[in-house]
């Protein structure tokens, strides 16, 4: 299989009054092209700020210390991987949102208030399909019926843009009231495009819902909204953050199920980020294991609910409810270290029940001990 | 989605209904203010009719002309006789009726505060939301800065030094409101100069006089600079706060994940969000330099609301402060209805009701 992304030791801070919030260790993680991937951890292990860190999307005070995030643009790996975290500002906008996009935690917050769904959805195909959206406008001026006042002028600016976006014309008209409306045609279409792709995520009346605003909407479908402005440009990697969370577990059940469609249809690889072990077991086909912000075990799913071999997520397994459960749930003991001061070596230590000598000396590295199956313990060092 | 038809009825009946309400506020306003001078007592008020010893004879009479032994009631009705008839009373500082001094004195605040509100809403707005997108670099501290020295200055000394740097040091913007040949000229050529609205500025234009107008904004721009400055150093901070807050919430991140350019996040995401609660407070600023500002308008020499505010209250010009109260209170009720229509034309969440 083909790697689709890779981080490299990426490492990520916060600079709080408290002190460095040291939130990623060297963290390693490769999602190939057409798999799910799921990201497995306890709350405040990293997980946001690892997929956060690969769109460059941290907020202050946060920063990307260290590491490289490689994105393998072709599926045949044949072209040279680019390093993200040395892009320039305008490939990054041009790459999220088209090629590696994502669904928030938070539909509630991750929306606009102020701003109607279309719009909002609409903004993923103004500033990814500027090409294809001056086309199909340029092609209604040219109808027939198109009654649009000035027509000759509107036709020349728009096969001007078609031709050169980034002339000096629009940045002059973007600056004048009034006059920066001249790509109302634009933004039409992409309106229209919008409520496409709304009603294709399954809900009804999409042009009706497009002119409301978030607050009329409740939260399973703010949640699809959030996923259709992902899903808009058909990006190759999709990263759900933990999309259902705040969901209810029937919207949860459908929303799982709708991005396992939209991926057989639509998008190659999802990064799936998730507390919850049941959905990765379901849908995830390698999972990724953190803890405090290191990785700590990474296998395909049916492997590592099979063989867990980190004592971490032994004791993660324990901690799921079983339906045949006998005595009191297991849970593990300790607490999740301040990642301000986080534990020497390896960051799980103080809590391990295997603990050794060597644990609070040295950071484990990442080894392989099996087929797709790697960890990170100083157990499986001599192997 | 609401048709336009509709939206204008909504609108419609939401005016009248506040504008219904302006009565009742009115009202309050009234029986406080005449409370407030009622608890003089007759001789006292009687006395402001008075203006030599020679006339305090004349007190008992001047109670019973004006019925002020009347009971507290019969007075107070009279008073709303009185002013639903448009008498506010005689005002002693301008030595005329109160609503021919206050018509007369109104259009010269009006005037200051026609490049005023505009001016510190466009600069406090848009220094806040600078300040906010550059957050704790440099251009963030020195706005700090400046806005701390600008609001604890007193704007009389403010006004002060502006005078003594401009005027006493270069001779420039001498403090008045005209020119004295300008003034000369309006004195001496009625037929030319017609007082349409009795702002300078905007009469100098209507009677083709642009000398006039010029001269009008010359003698204004110490004074709209003090005030813009004093009232921006608040704005600026209230914006820049709220920029702040409105940055580090999801959305933003969710369109820097679309794709979206910084530039579109500033201007159309975040500054959107921020302006709603600055909204009310440039609303308030705006209603208060209605009162026209004291510090400046004595300074500067204009004759404004300010101005005659500030002589009748050191005369007990009592007539004057009621129907201030008053004035005050339907800018106030008028500015909090624009304010809530803008609110709604802002946040879709906020509906006329
Ligand atoms: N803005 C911030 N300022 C300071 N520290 C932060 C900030 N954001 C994240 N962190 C730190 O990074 C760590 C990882 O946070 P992250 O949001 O990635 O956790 P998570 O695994 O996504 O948890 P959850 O399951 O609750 O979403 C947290 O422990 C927190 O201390
Ligand atoms: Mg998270």
């Amino acid at each position: 299989m083909k790697k689709i992304i890779e981080t490299e030791n990426l490492r990520t801070n916060f600079y709080t009054y408290e002190g460095v919030v040291k939130a990623l260790n060297d963290v390693c993680i490769t999602v190939n092209h057409g798999e799910t991937f799921g990201l497995v951890g306890e709350s405040g292990c990293g997980k946001s700020v690892t997929v956060r860190s690969m769109m460059r999307i941290i907020q202050s005070p946060g920063k990307v210390e260290s590491g490289k995030v490689l994105l393998f643009l072709d599926e045949n790996g044949e072209q040279e991987a680019v390093d993200l975290l040395q892009q320039s500002e305008s490939y990054m906008q041009s790459c999220c949102g088209d090629q590696i996009s994502m669904i928030f935690q938070e539909p509630n917050a991750a929306l606009n208030p102020i701003m109607s769904i279309g719009e909002q959805v609409a903004e993923s195909f103004l500033f990814h399909r500027k090409k294809s959206l001056s086309e199909a406008s340029l092609e209604r001026l040219n109808a027939q019926d198109c009654k649009v006042p000035f027509k000759g002028i509107f036709k020349n600016l728009y096969k001007k843009y078609h031709e050169d976006e980034n002339a000096f014309v629009f940045k002059l008209l973007s600056h004048i009231p009034l006059l920066n409306r001249w790509d109302f045609l634009i933004r039409q279409e992409a309106f229209k495009r919008a409520v496409e792709i709304i009603s294709k995520l399954g809900i009804p009346h999409a042009e009706d819902i497009a002119v409301q605003f978030p607050h009329n909407l409740s939260g399973g479908m703010k949640q699809r909204i959030v996923i259709a402005i992902a899903l808009a440009c058909s990006p190759m990697l999709l990263i759900a953050d933990e999309a259902t969370s705040n969901l209810d577990v029937t919207i949860q059940a459908q929303i799982l199920e709708l991005l396992k469609d939209l991926k057989k249809k639509h998008i190659s690889s999802i990064l799936l980020i998730t507390h919850d072990l049941g959905v990765v077991a379901e849908t995830c086909d390698r999972v990724g294991v953190m803890y405090a912000g290191s990785l700590c075990e990474v296998a395909e799913s049916r492997e590592l609910f099979g063989n867990p071999s980190h004592p971490y997520t032994k004791a993660l397994l324990e901690s799921v409810p079983k339906f045949h459960q006998e005595g009191a749930l297991k849970t593990i003991e300790g607490n999740v270290p301040n990642l301000v001061t986080p534990p020497a070596g390896c960051r799980f230590h103080p809590r391990c029940k295997h603990r050794m000598d060597i644990c609070d000396k040295e950071v484990p590295n990442l080894l392989e001990i099996g087929k797709n199956h790697s960890v990170a313990c100083h157990l499986f060092g001599d192997k | 989605m609401l048709s336009t038809h509709k939206l204008v009825n909504i609108l419609q009946a939401y005016i009248i209904r506040r504008l219904f309400f302006l009565f009742f506020v009115i009202f309050g306003v009234s029986l406080l203010v005449f409370t407030i001078q009622y608890s003089y007592g007759p001789d006292r008020r009687a006395m402001l009719y008075v203006d030599s010893p020679q006339q305090a004879k004349d007190i008992p009479e001047l109670k019973k002309k004006y019925g002020l032994n009347d009971p507290y009631p019969v007075q107070y009705v009279r008073y709303l006789k009185e002013i639903a008839m448009g008498n506010f009373g005689y005002s002693i500082v301008a030595a005329r009726p109160v609503w021919d001094a206050f018509l007369h004195y109104l259009p010269i605040t009006i005037e200051l505060n026609l490049f005023v509100v505009p001016l510190f809403i466009i600069i406090g707005i848009w220094l806040g939301k600078q300040a906010g997108i550059k957050r704790n670099t440099t251009y963030d501290h020195v706005t700090r800065i400046l806005a701390i020295i600008g609001w604890s200055l007193p704007t009389f000394l403010f006004a002060l030094i502006l005078l003594m740097i401009f005027y006493g040091k270069f001779g420039l913007f001498e403090p008045a409101m005209l020119s004295a040949n300008i003034e000369a000229f309006i004195l001496d050529n009625p037929d030319k100069y017609i007082k349409y609205t009795g702002m300078y500025t905007i009469d100098g234009i209507l009677n083709g006089e642009f000398g006039i107008t010029w001269d009008a904004i010359k003698h204004l721009f110490l004074p709209v600079l003090t005030q813009v400055i004093v009232i921006v150093a608040i704005l600026m901070r209230v914006m820049r706060s709220s920029m702040v807050e409105e940055i580090s919430k999801d959305y933003v991140i969710t369109a820097q994940a679309k794709g979206v350019d910084s530039k579109t996040i500033f201007n159309k995401h975040v500054k959107r969000n921020a302006l709603i609660p600055v909204i009310t407070i440039a609303g308030q600023l705006a209603a208060l330099s209605m009162e026209g500002s004291i510090a400046v308008e004595m300074i500067f020499n204009r004759h404004g609301i300010g101005n005659w505010l500030a002589h009748a209250a050191l005369k007990l010009d009592t007539s004057v402060i009621m129907f201030m109260c008053l004035f005050m209170a339907v800018i106030f009720v008028v500015t909090n209805l624009i304010i809530d229509l803008l609110y709604a034309y802002i946040d879709p969440r906020i509906r006329l009701t």
